[in-house]
């Protein structure tokens, strides 16, 4: 349903509903009454609205960590320094209205080529700040020494005036000013704030390695997190990449070729260009159909974009579950998730993909008391995740007319597949079954280690069991009809129940 | 009596109340009004410098009670030598204050604002804009390029394809008898209509689709002519619905027909069609009318005819969907995330 419906009457429809289903447990939860909807208690997630950064330093090169910073923490970022733009512009650029903070840095110390025009953008930021009072002013590295020229604008600012630290400082290098920009961009109980702790406390209610890739309209969100070992806490790593969004607000060429990549459907640039800009005024609109493959398509160029921007995060441990979630996702065909997963997010292992069907990761991360979020997501774990398949990808498999086989091991029996290199297996086996997979090759490949012999735990899902034997990364034809035949082809194995 | 679940489908309002209007000014621009000033349409409140560079200004002339922002004005009295650079540019606004010089946008060839619409000024920003209260109803689009502008509304004369709010307006349909006029068009317009458009003294154009190439044109051939030395009347292109061709919904083709020989405003910011009509009356839309926003019947209109609930669509496609009852055809289901209704 559209963003802009009423909430209180969704949750009346949604309690007549569970009614109608179950009158019985209606009955058991008290929901069945008059004015249930409005008793209950609720949990409140919403993404904050994207907002504009602009960059400044002293040289191109002080620019791009700051830019970098930005990036990943969710910001729109422009950037620029007197070596690319006169003072002029860079005032205009300050005064447009849709800029709503400055990042300003130096280094610590500042470098020789940033020396000479320390002065020059400290004092072009302090005058914009003064006519300005609603922006917010971080300086970084050290920046922080021309504090003074700020406070004196201090009397009637609503925006801040902040000191942070040098966009290379921290473990990884930039982390404490991703963590600052972060805290600024969006309250504590922003949806993609709440799915990264959602990702910790997932990770230790299932003792398991995961990843979730959440794609919205305005903005994508990689969270990996380890779970708890032996009393150390998890880890979490979470980057939000307002770059990686479904679809930009006006998308350029780059943004539409990237998404004709993923299309299959024959459609030229300009009237690519057109549907996106329809999706971008109505993003919930036209999900079926030639609509719902252009949206995977735009979902798989956003996830692809996700990836580019996170590498430290791909250079991470392969994720034992991979978990979609935003409202990219929200109306296609669980197989077809898993396989969107499986093109672009390429690492020689085998994952377990699941899906958040009804998107609770972020309220579930909203809670504000640690422990208490644990404990909940622990006890849905089961029901929390929609199962959609389990993957693997090995790396570095040789052409030719056989890679090996693989024997897969279930309660009900066991089947044999032959290993064919550049193809798609797909194995029957549907939610709740468990079972192994022994692989054997013909060379040594790359599974998690190297070897030739691998038995992987895999569980069923709505897709089965996927064996990807495609290439690492994925490599498709320049050719734009072979190229999406072939992607059709492979869609046509997992969404089933397109019509053709 | 309107079938229950109609509030399932997401309300586009037509006509909405007062609202503010930003006008952007850029650093050099000079604004001529003030806040609490009281505007009436063809106000000039602003000059816009074509080519503004940066002058470096002693700080002794400009004085200690200088802020940014602030328009400077050398005195008539003083010889040209606090000017370092630039070319001997007198006046200008006050960027910033470095190592005992000010550093000011200038610039010649100012070319002026007037406002469109009658209100009273809210806010003035140096280097950021004008806000305006603005009198009257407005109609709100999606999107508006070009020039905020004003003019008597027509509408497409020529019946050209489809029915009179889905016709596509073709280069030759435009006469010098249009000059003046903010032209209702239809379902699409391209490039090469808009630019005869403003060469035949249009104000506007109304349009339900705008193709992101005619678009991209459109901007394009505006810029070049923005370049040139000679100003240009103002003129704009108001998109009603996004970049698809689809007819204009009928209670906002109500409310277009009401209005037409009538002066109206076009603004950018937020894109909106200004009236201050009060006389018209403008009943509100049928309760039960729903119009299919995109998918395979986009632009279609119907009767809500109740909630289907979940059904499958094409490519088993599962969506929440309710029943529409187009004219002459049983109800059919729709998705609800594909329709709008109106109030």
């Amino acid at each position: 349903m559209p963003a802009g419906i009423d909430v209180d009457a969704l949750v009346r429809l949604l309690l007549s509903r569970t009614g109608e289903g179950d009158s019985q447990l209606a009955r058991t939860l008290g929901i069945d009454r008059a004015g249930a909807a409005s008793d209950l208690p609720r949990l409140v997630a919403q993404s904050a609205r994207p907002q504009r950064l602009a960059a400044i330093a002293a040289s191109d090169r002080a620019v791009a960590p700051l830019e970098a910073a930005a990036r990943r923490s969710g910001w729109r970022v422009i950037g620029a320094s007197p070596q690319t733009a006169d003072p002029l512009a860079m005032t205009t650029m300050l005064l447009d209205p849709t800029v709503e903070a400055v990042l300003l840095g130096a280094g610590e110390p500042p470098g020789p080529d940033e020396r000479r025009a320390l002065d020059d953008v400290a004092s072009l930021v302090a005058a914009v700040a003064a006519r300005r009072p609603e922006l917010s002013v971080i300086l970084a590295g050290s920046m922080a020494e021309e504090l003074s020229r700020f406070e004196a604008t201090e009397g009637d600012r609503q925006g801040e005036v902040m000191l942070a630290p040098a966009a290379t400082s921290g473990d990884p290098p930039g982390a404490a000013l991703r963590e600052l920009l972060d805290d600024l961009r969006a309250p504590r109980d922003d949806a993609r704030r709440a799915i990264a702790r959602a990702a910790a406390g997932l990770a230790d209610a299932i003792d398991r390695r995961v990843e979730i890739v959440d794609i919205g309209l305005d903005g994508g969100l990689r969270a990996t997190a380890a779970p708890s070992v032996a009393g150390s806490p998890g880890r979490v790593t979470a980057s939000f990449i307002a770059d990686a969004g479904l679809v930009p607000p006006d998308p350029d060429d780059a943004a539409v070729d990237r998404v004709l990549a993923w299309s299959t459907v024959p459609i030229d640039r300009h009237r690519l260009r057109d549907r996106l800009r329809e999706l971008r005024f109505a993003p919930w609109s036209d999900a079926a159909g030639e609509g719902a493959r252009l949206r995977l398509a735009a979902a798989r160029a956003a996830l692809a974009v996700l990836m580019e921007a996170t590498p430290d995060q791909t250079a991470e441990p392969a994720p034992d579950l991979i978990v979609a979630t935003g409202g990219a996702w929200a109306v296609a065909p669980g197989p077809a998730i898993a396989l969107a997963i499986a093109d672009v997010v390429r690492r020689p292992a085998a994952v377990s993909v699941a899906y958040d069907h009804a998107r609770l990761l972020a309220p579930l991360g909203s809670i504000p008391d640690a422990s208490e979020r644990r404990q909940l997501i622990a006890d849905i774990a089961d029901d929390l995740l929609a199962p959609l398949a389990s993957v693997v990808i090995p790396g570095g498999i040789r052409p030719g007319r056989s890679a090996g086989h693989v024997t897969v091991r279930v309660a009900a029996g066991s089947s044999q597949l032959e290993l064919i290199p550049g193809g798609l297996e797909l194995v029957d086996l549907p939610p709740g079954e468990r079972g192994t997979a022994e692989l054997q090759f013909r060379d040594t490949v790359r599974l998690g280690g190297r070897g030739r012999r691998f038995a992987v735990e895999v569980a069923g899902g709505l897709g089965g069991l996927l064996l990807d034997l495609r290439d690492v990364p994925l490599r498709l034809p320049d050719r734009p009809e072979r190229r999406r035949e072939l992607l059709e082809a492979w869609q046509d194995s997992l969404w089933v129940t397109r019509d053709r | 009596m309107t079938e229950p679940g109609i509030e399932y489908v997401l309300r586009r309002p037509v006509v909405e109340g007062p609202i503010e209007v930003r006008f952007p000014l850029r650093p050099g621009d000079r604004a001529f009004v003030a806040a609490g000033d009281v505007l009436v349409p063809g106000s000039r409140i602003a000059d816009r410098l074509r080519d503004t560079r940066l002058v470096e200004v002693r700080s002794g002339p400009v004085g200690a009670e200088a802020r940014p922002g602030d328009r400077w004005t050398q005195p008539s009295h003083a010889t040209g030598v606090q000017l370092r650079r630039g070319r001997g540019e007198s006046s200008g606004e006050l960027l910033f204050e470095l190592g005992g010089h000010w550093r000011m946008a200038a610039g010649e060839h100012p070319e002026q604002i007037d406002t469109p619409i009658a209100g009273v000024v809210h806010q003035v920003r140096p280097g950021i804009g004008i806000g305006v209260r603005a009198e009257g109803r407005i109609l709100r689009g999606v999107e508006a390029i070009g020039e905020p502008t004003r003019g008597l509304l027509a509408i497409n004369p020529e019946p050209g394809e489809g029915s009179k709010s889905g016709a596509r307006l073709r280069p030759g349909s435009l006469d010098v008898g249009l000059a003046g006029a903010i032209l209702v068009v239809g379902s699409r317009v391209d490039a090469e209509t808009l630019t005869r458009a403003r060469a035949m003294g249009l104000r506007g154009i109304i349009v339900a689709g705008l193709a992101g190439k005619d678009r991209r044109d459109f901007l394009a051939s505006e810029a070049r002519q923005r370049a040139s030395l000679h100003r240009l009347p103002t003129f704009a292109v108001f998109v009603l619905d996004g970049a698809v061709r689809r007819k204009i919904a009928s209670p906002v083709a109500a409310v277009l027909a009401a209005l037409a020989g009538r002066e109206v405003a076009l603004v950018l910011d937020p894109p909106a069609l200004v009236f201050n009509e009060p006389e018209i009356d403008l009943p509100p839309p049928p309760r039960d009318l729903v119009r299919v926003r995109a998918g395979e019947r986009i632009g279609r209109e119907g009767r809500w005819a109740g909630l289907t609930g979940l059904r499958r669509f094409a490519d088993g496609t599962f969506l929440e969907a309710g029943w529409v009852a187009f004219e002459g055809w049983p109800p059919v289901p729709v998705p609800l995330a594909d329709l709008e209704r109106f109030g």
